[in-house]
C-alpha cells in the first residue's frame, strides 16, 4: 500500500489548484447564485468558463497530446476531479461528449472523426446528446426503433429519443439507429451522429421531478446524416455502444467522494442548526452514512490502482456504480430525516444553502435511474461476477 | 497511489489458506466445535502457526519476528476467518502487541520471542461485562502497591493462556496495562459455553493478584491495542463473510426448485449482488484501516471505526444469508452454516459492536 500520488502529480494539483482559485469569481459561490440564473444564462456561463480552462490546459486531462488532451497520469485525473469539487467549480457542459464520445472516437474512430470531434469539443464549441433511450427501449436499449434508411449517400432518420441530457442545447447527437431494416435487437444497428441544427430534428424539453429541464425529446423526421458519420462501423452499433459504456466507468469515485463528503459536511451543519446533532439516533443514521462514503473511497483508491496497473475493470464498474449512487441516496435521505417537519418547506436559514440542498436531494432519485439502472447494475454484478445464471 | 496487497502479502494469504485446506478443513473444525469440553486449541494447528510464523508477524525483527505490520497481520486473520478456525492465534498476536506498544526493553526482549515462536500462548483481558472497549469499559482496579482486583469477560482462551495482558484503572485515573500469570492465586477463570464453538470464553476475576505493569502502558496504549483488535476482528469477519457468500453463491447455482435454480431467481441474485458489493467494501476498509494503523495516519481512529462497524453488519447479514439460503439444510447441525453465523455474532461486538464504532465515527466527523 502507498496512497501518495507522485511529486509529479502533486505538482500538477498545484498548478490546478492556483488556476482555479484564480478563475471562479467569489460570488458564483454565494448561495443561490446558480439558481436564480435563468438557465440559458447559466449554461453560456459555464460553457465559456470550461472553454478557458480548456485553454489554459486544464481539460482532457489524461488524453493523449495528440488530440488536444493534457497526456498526464490517471493519478491526475483523480486529483482534478478532487480539485474541481473542492474549488466550487462549475459542472462541465458537455458531460455525455467528454465522458463517452471523446474516450470511444479515440478508440475506434476515422483520423478524421478524430480531428473533427475532439477539438471543437473541448473547446465547447459543440455540445453532443446521447441518443440511446427511447420510449419503448430504455434499460433494454436494443428493442430501440429508431430507424435510417439509406438514400444515396445519407441516411434519412426517423424516431424518438427521450430523456436525452442537454436536448435543448445540443449541437449534436451520437444516436443509436437501426440502419438495417428489419433487423432484430443489437443487429442492424448503427451509432450515428446526427447533427440537431437541421429541419428534421425538433427538440422539447421535459420538465425533472426537479423542476429543471436538464433533459428532453429529441424527435427525427426525415433528419438526415452522411454514411460516413456513424462511429465503429455500420451495423456495429452495438459493439459501439458496449465499448462507449464503458468509459463511464473509470477512476471517477476519488472526486465523487470529496463532492458527497462535502455534501455531508453541509448536512452535519443542517442537523447543527436545527438542533438534532446531539441526538442519538441522528448520530447512529449519520455514521452509516459516513461509512458507507468512506468506502466508496477506499474503493475508488482500489480502482485507480487497478486503472495503474492497466487491469480491465470489467463488471466492477457496476458495483462502483452502486456503491456511489446508493450512498449519495441514502445520505439524502438522513438528511430529510433531520428536517422532519421541515423536509419539504422553502424557507431560507442563514449560513445553510437548503434549496440547493433540496435539488441535490431530488438529483439524487435519478442516479440509480440512468447509466444503468441498479436492478440493472445488480443483474450484471449477479451473473458477470458471482456466476450465477440467468 | 497503490491500494492492494504486495505479491508477497497474497502469498502469505495463500499460503495460510492453502495450509488450512490441507490440514485444519471444516471436518477439523466441527471436531473442536463438537467438543466444547475441550481447550479449543489445537496443538497440531498451533505447531504449525508458529512454525510457519504467523504469529510473529508483527514482532520486531530484532526479537526474532518479522517486523512486519497490521497490513500484515490482517492477511492472516482474515484467512482465519475464512476457515472459522480455532485457537489463540489473534488473542497472543494483541497480546504481543501490548507488549511491543508497552513494553520496557527488557520486557521486550523477554516476551516477544515466545510470542513469536508460539512458545507463549497469550490473550488479552480488557473489557469487564456490560462495559464498552475502551477506558470505560475497564472493570479491573490497580491498588498503589500495583496488585489488581476487579473482574474482565469475556475473554478468549485463558484456558490455555500463559500469560494475560490485563487492562486496569490506576490511582489518579491512568490506565495501566499489566502482565498477569492465570495461575497466580487471587485468579479465578470461569468457562463461560459460548455458543461460538470456534473459540473458549472466559471470566476472569481478580483478588489482590500480582501483576507486572507494562512500563510504557498508559490510556493512549489501550487505545491502540483495542484498535488493532478491532481491525484484526473485522478482518477475521470480512474473511467469514467472504467465504459465507461464496458457499451460498455456489449452493444457490446448484440447487434446483421449480425447474430452476434457485440462484436464476432475481430476488436471490440482486441480494447476494449487494451482499458482494458489501463484502468488498468491507475487504477495502479494512486493508486502509490497517494500513492507516500502520503508517500512524492521522485518520486512524476514523478508518477503524469504519472497518469495524461494516465488517460487523456485513458478516452479520451474509452468515445469516447464508442461513436462509440454504432453506432446511441451512438450519440442520449437521451444516456448517452455524459455524459461520454463530463466529460472526460473536466478533460483531468483540473489541466494539457496530453501534459503538459508529458512536465514535459521530464524535469524529460531527463534534470534531
Ligand atoms: C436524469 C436522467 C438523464 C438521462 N439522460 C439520458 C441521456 O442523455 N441519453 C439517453 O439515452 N438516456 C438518458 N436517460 C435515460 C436512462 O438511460 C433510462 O431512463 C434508463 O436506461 C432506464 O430506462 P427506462 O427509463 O426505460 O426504465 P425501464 O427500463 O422501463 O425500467 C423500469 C424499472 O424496471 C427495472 N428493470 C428494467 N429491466 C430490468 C431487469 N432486466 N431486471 C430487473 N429490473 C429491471 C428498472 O431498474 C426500473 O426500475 C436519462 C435518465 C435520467 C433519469
Amino acid at each position: 500500500m502507498d496512497l501518495r500520488y507522485t511529486a509529479e502529480e502533486e505538482q500538477f494539483r498545484t498548478e490546478l489548484r492556483s488556476w482555479l482559485a484564480d478563475s471562479i469569481p467569489a460570488r458564483w459561490r454565494d448561495p443561490g447564485f446558480w439558481s436564480v440564473l435563468p438557465d440559458n444564462e447559466a449554461f453560456e456561463l459555464r460553457r465559456d468558463w470550461e472553454r478557458r480552462k480548456a485553454e489554459a490546459g486544464f481539460a482532457g486531462i489524461a488524453w493523449p497530446t495528440e488530440f488536444g488532451g493534457r497526456g498526464g497520469t490517471p493519478g491526475m485525473k483523480a486529483i482534478y476531479d478532487v480539485e474541481m469539487a473542492l474549488a466550487d467549480a462549475p459542472m462541465t457542459v458537455n458531460p455525455l461528449g467528454l465522458t463517452f464520445l471523446a474516450p470511444t472516437v479515440m478508440a475506434i474512430g476515422t483520423e478524421q472523426q478524430k480531428r473533427e470531434i475532439i477539438g471543437p469539443m473541448l473547446r465547447n464549441e459543440v455540445i453532443w446528446c446521447q441518443g440511446f433511450s427511447e420510449p419503448g427501449a430504455g434499460s433494454d436499449l436494443a428493442a430501440l426503433r429508431t430507424s435510417g434508411r439509406l438514400e444515396g449517400d445519407e441516411f434519412v432518420v426517423n424516431g424518438q429519443k427521450v430523456w436525452t441530457t442537454n436536448a435543448l442545447h445540443g449541437d449534436k447527437i451520437f444516436a443509436m439507429v437501426r440502419t438495417e431494416p428489419g433487423s432484430q435487437k443489437h443487429r442492424g444497428v448503427s451509432m450515428l451522429l446526427i447533427d440537431m441544427n437541421q429541419p428534421g430534428v425538433e427538440v422539447r424539453p421535459l420538465k425533472q421531478m426537479s423542476g429543471a429541464s436538464e433533459f428532453g425529446e429529441v424527435f427525427f423526421t426525415d433528419a438526415r446524416v452522411s454514411v460516413e458519420d456513424n462511429l465503429g462501423g455500420l451495423g456495429n452499433g452495438w459493439g459501439t455502444a458496449m465499448l462507449l459504456l464503458s468509459f463511464e466507468r473509470g477512476a471517477s469515485g476519488i472526486g465523487q467522494y470529496t463532492v458527497f463528503r462535502r455534501q455531508y459536511d453541509d448536512i452535519v451543519a443542517t442537523a447543527r442548526t436545527f438542533g438534532r446533532s446531539d441526538d442519538p439516533v441522528v448520530r447512529q443514521e449519520l455514521a452509516k452514512r459516513l461509512v458507507e462514503l468512506e468506502c466508496l473511497r477506499y474503493h475508488a483508491m482500489h480502482v485507480l490502482t487497478e486503472v495503474e496497473q492497466g487491469h480491465d475493470l470489467g463488471s466492477e464498474s457496476s458495483m462502483t456504480k452502486l456503491q456511489w449512487s446508493e450512498a449519495s441516496q441514502d445520505l439524502w435521505e438522513t438528511f430529510d430525516d433531520l428536517l422532519g417537519p421541515e423536509a419539504t418547506l422553502g424557507h431560507p436559514r442563514p449560513g445553510l444553502d437548503l434549496e440547493s440542498m433540496q435539488q441535490e436531494a431530488m438529483w439524487s432519485r435519478s442516479v440509480t435511474i440512468w447509466g444503468g439502472s441498479s436492478q440493472v447494475q445488480r443483474n450484471i454484478v449477479a451473473e458477470r461476477v458471482l456466476g450465477l445464471p440467468r | 497511489m497503490y491500494f492492494a496487497l504486495t505479491d508477497e502479502q497474497r502469498a502469505l494469504g495463500d499460503s495460510v489458506r492453502e495450509y488450512l485446506a490441507d490440514r485444519f478443513d471444516l471436518t477439523a473444525v466441527r471436531g473442536v466445535f463438537e467438543d466444547p469440553r475441550g481447550d479449543g486449541h489445537p496443538r497440531e494447528l498451533w505447531k504449525a502457526v508458529g512454525e510457519q510464523g504467523w504469529l510473529a508477524v508483527c514482532v520486531p525483527e530484532d526479537y526474532d519476528g518479522l517486523g512486519l505490520g497490521v497490513l500484515d497481520a490482517q492477511v492472516v486473520a482474515r484467512a482465519f476467518g475464512a476457515g472459522v478456525v480455532p485457537g489463540p492465534w489473534l488473542t497472543t498476536v494483541l497480546a504481543g502487541e501490548a507488549v511491543r506498544l508497552a513494553g520496557s526493553d527488557d520486557q521486550q526482549a523477554r516476551l516477544l520471542g515466545p510470542v513469536a515462536t508460539g512458545d507463549t500462548v497469550a490473550t488479552v483481558a480488557v473489557r469487564g461485562e456490560g462495559g464498552r472497549f475502551d477506558a470505560s469499559g475497564v472493570r479491573v482496579r490497580a491498588a498503589a502497591d500495583g496488585t489488581l482486583t476487579g473482574t474482565a469477560s469475556p475473554v478468549e482462551y485463558v484456558g490455555v493462556a500463559d500469560t494475560v495482558v490485563v487492562a486496569a484503572t490506576e490511582p489518579g485515573g491512568a490506565i495501566g496495562l499489566y502482565l498477569v500469570d492465570p495461575h497466580a492465586a487471587g485468579v479465578t477463570v470461569t468457562g463461560l459455553d459460548s455458543y461460538d464453538g470456534t473459540t473458549r470464553l472466559f471470566a476472569v476475576g481478580l483478588e489482590g493478584v500480582a501483576g507486572e505493569r507494562l512500563a510504557g502502558s498508559s490510556a493512549e496504549v489501550l487505545t491502540a491495542l483495542l484498535d488493532r483488535g478491532a481491525v484484526l476482528t473485522a478482518a477475521d469477519l470480512v474473511g467469514v463473510a467472504r467465504e459465507a457468500l461464496t458457499r451460498t453463491v455456489s449452493y444457490d447455482i446448484d440447487r434446483v426448485q421449480f425447474g430452476k435454480p434457485v440462484g436464476s431467481f432475481q430476488a436471490l441474485k440482486h441480494h447476494l449482488a449487494d451482499l458482494h458489493i458489501g463484502v468488498t467494501m468491507a475487504e477495502h476498509a479494512v486493508l486502509y484501516a490497517a494500513f492507516a494503523l500502520d503508517s500512524g495516519s492521522g485518520d486512524a481512529p476514523l478508518a477503524v471505526s469504519v472497518a469495524k462497524s461494516k465488517a460487523a453488519d456485513v458478516a452479520r447479514e451474509v452468515t445469516a444469508t447464508m442461513i436462509q439460503y440454504h432453506g432446511g439444510i441451512g438450519y440442520t447441525w449437521e451444516h456448517e452454516a452455524h459455524f459461520f453465523y454463530k463466529r460472526a455474532k460473536r466478533e460483531a461486538y468483540a473489541y466494539g459492536s457496530a453501534v459503538e464504532h459508529r458512536d465514535r465515527i459521530a464524535a469524529l466527523t460531527i463534534d470534531g
